[in-house]
């Protein structure tokens, strides 16, 4: 076998691929199972986009937090929170994350660091200020991260957190997931910067573009910036281009997208197939290991699904619990 | 036939992990245009009356579309008729390949390129014989020079009007081609380098830990990157024969330390194994079995034991406008002289 060229041991590359297999595995089941009507609220599914989470998170700890979006589930995949936990709560149930009161758009695991997704656009970017301010109070070499879609990137909330960023030199890090469509609108329509590496030199913090489908690209750029963060370095934005294999939401009928675009990203752009093509390429990793980490995330995807429907909903008594937390 | 000059303005570049690591420039969208606008200006004063350009979705076309007219509204500037051409956008280096193609194939008198040296590097691989003039926009820029566009602009006008002799107004070059077992050849300007990296990854590089192996078709002491190595180390001049070949190696294991600004304002101790003359036309095949190959400072491809690499340097490889020996016949020779009105009114009477 040769040398492994890759900046992660062969155990780390098995991680990131168990991580965004899982994320596609969750995903694509939700797919097929919100449409049997079972699932209350709505579903934005991340696949297409794991090389991006999975990319970032891989340099974090559970005390570095991440503030998410309507598109969560890969992010909480990412970032550690239960997989059984996260199906039980989109499917409401009283053995959820949130204990079936949150929802799809509302996962959290403070344990884990995952501060919630977040269905109010843009609303992550000041939390992930408060946190990156308490990390950089603590001096324990803690990040904030803040995760946007490009549409949310609009949002005056987003902006105003990278001013305050800026200007207190937080270890915030603002990852703009561009996947062109704000719901349906184009982002060449709808962004009027023409450059989000341009939108963060205006506030006075360095911009990045990488490839988010390219996982090697994510992480190694990420790597930079989050240590650069931890080291007192300040904040970064990082744009990560990419597509969504499904709708802005199940039920989506997507008709804002061009003829044949899902089948040629599906088939040209899909992250962990560039992902699996090269690190069994490289002879690092053989196909049937990758392959016994399909079937291990596929029982577990099953055992989520069938615990979820199996679990009682949340009792009646506990409506008002929950609802504000005693300081 | 009157003279046609192509644009290929790229709106991506400079966008990667070396504004982070290196405090690099960001010049913002408007700016690119601006520069384009300058560019304009200057071929219509010279005699160029059409344009072509490269269609992008990156913002470039619309600010120079609004720039024009602002212009036309205040009276200010005249510029050439431009067009753009008729091909499908993707946003990705294909555009500019696709683009430069195109150029070629209307028979274009030069194509102005905006952008770092991977942009001329896309441009050069499909120009042929179309000479090219730079203008770096890009991030270590060790190809095309840095000087204001205005007089970029202006010798290209003058270039291809014919008012400056073909002998004067062209420059040849080195390129460096890198074949990898039997796929389509790629090509640098600049520089080759291997390194131990197998991953493209960001494509930039600033690990000196994994330089191994630089080629350089010209090696310049006033440039950064990759190439400011073999700058610093023996300079070889652009339009002289051959190149360098750098063996390199981490700093512990290595003879030599030099130290290199391999990013914009990133000083890095740089371990040197030896040094030598590269000439053209010999092929070299890499010291280091397996890992990427940077072109021109980006990881662009990675190669295992199992292929088969060779690297070699051609000489009077393309054709670039010699900014500075058009500016210099012009004022030699009067080229932006007329006569005055005194003169005029005298012949009047």
């Amino acid at each position: 076998m040769s040398k492994n060229p890759f900046p992660l041991d062969k155990q780390g590359l098995l991680e990131a691929y168990r991580t965004m297999r899982t994320i596609r595995e969750f995903e694509e089941r939700l797919h097929n199972e919100f449409a049997k009507g079972d699932i209350p609220g709505f579903v934005h599914l991340y696949a297409g986009e794991e090389a991006s989470g999975t990319g970032i998170m891989m340099h974090l700890n559970d005390r570095d937090r991440i503030a998410s979006t309507h598109r969560g589930h890969g992010h909480c995949i990412a970032k550690g929170v239960d997989v059984k936990g996260m199906m039980g709560e989109i499917y409401g149930k009283a053995m959820g994350s949130c204990r079936g009161k949150g929802g799809s758009m509302h996962i959290a695991d403070l344990s884990k660091g995952m501060m919630g997704a977040n269905g109010i656009l843009g609303a992550g970017a000041p939390l992930a200020c408060g946190a990156a301010l308490a990390a950089k109070f603590r001096g324990d070499g803690g990040v904030g991260i803040s995760f946007v879609g490009d549409g949310a990137s609009n949002q005056g909330m987003f902006l105003e957190s990278l001013n305050l960023a800026a200007v207190w030199n937080l270890p915030a890090i603002f990852v703009v997931e561009n996947n062109g469509y704000a719901e349906s609108t184009s982002r060449d329509y709808a962004v009027a910067v023409d450059s989000y590496v341009d939108r963060a030199a205006g506030f006075g913090l360095p911009g990045v573009t990488v490839d988010g489908t390219d996982f090697f690209a994510v992480y190694e750029a990420a790597g930079e910036i989050i240590k650069r963060a931890r080291e007192g370095g300040g904040p970064a934005l990082l744009e990560c281009k990419m597509i969504r294999f499904f709708g802005h939401f199940e039920g989506d009928q997507q008709t804002y997208r061009g003829k044949g675009e899902v089948e040629h990203i599906r088939a040209q752009r899909d992250c962990i197939k560039l992902f699996s093509d090269k690190v069994v390429e490289a002879g690092v990793i053989k196909r049937p290991e990758l392959e016994a980490i399909d079937k291990e995330v596929l029982k577990l995807i099953d055992e989520a699904v069938a615990t979820a429907k199996a679990a009682p909903m949340p009792a009646p008594a506990e409506l008002l619990t929950d609802v504000y937390v005693a300081y | 036939m009157a003279p046609l000059v192509g644009i290929i303005a790229n709106p991506v570049s400079a966008r990667d992990i070396r504004r982070v690591i290196a405090n690099a420039t960001s010049l913002q969208i408007t700016d690119r245009a601006n520069i384009v606008l300058r560019v304009l200006a200057c071929l219509k004063a010279s005699g160029v009356g059409q344009v072509v350009m490269m269609p992008e979705n990156g913002g470039i076309r619309h600010h120079v579309r609004r720039g024009v007219e602002r212009s036309r509204n205040l009276g200010e500037h005249e510029f050439p008729e431009i067009t753009y051409l008729d091909m499908a956008i993707t946003g990705t280096v294909d555009d500019t390949i696709r683009a430069a193609d195109l150029m070629r194939q209307m028979k274009v008198g030069t194509i102005v390129v905006l952008g770092g040296d991977g942009t001329h590097r896309a441009v050069v691989s499909r120009s042929g014989d179309v000479p090219i003039a730079g203008i770096s926009t890009g991030t270590n820029n060790a190809f095309p020079e840095h000087r204001e566009p205005t007089i970029t602009g202006l010798a290209v006008g003058l270039a291809v009007t014919g008012r400056v002799p073909q002998t004067v107004a062209y420059a040849p070059n080195k390129k460096l081609v890198v074949r990898v077992n039997d796929q389509a050849p790629e090509i640098a300007l600049v520089d080759v380098a291997f390194v131990t990296e197998r991953v493209v990854g960001a494509r930039a590089l600033w690990k000196p830990e994994t330089f191994r192996e630089l080629f350089v078709t010209f090696a310049d002491p006033e440039v950064i990157g990759m190439s400011a190595i073999a700058g610093l180390l023996e300079p070889v001049r652009r339009h002289e024969p051959g190149g360098l070949h750098v063996l390199l190696a981490p700093v512990e294991d290595a003879p030599l330390a030099l130290t290199v600004p391999i990013a914009p304002g990133y000083m890095r101790p740089i371990g040197i194994a030896s040094w030598q003359k590269l000439v053209a036309g010999k092929s070299h095949g890499p010291q280091i079995a397996a890992g990427s190959i940077a072109l021109d400072g980006e990881r662009e491809l990675s190669f295992s034991e199992r292929d088969r690499v060779q690297v070699a340097l051609e000489e009077n490889a393309f054709r670039t406008v010699n900014v500075a020996a058009v500016m210099d016949h012009a004022a030699r020779h009067g080229l932006m002289r007329r006569a005055g009105l005194m003169t005029m009114k005298r012949q009047v009477s």
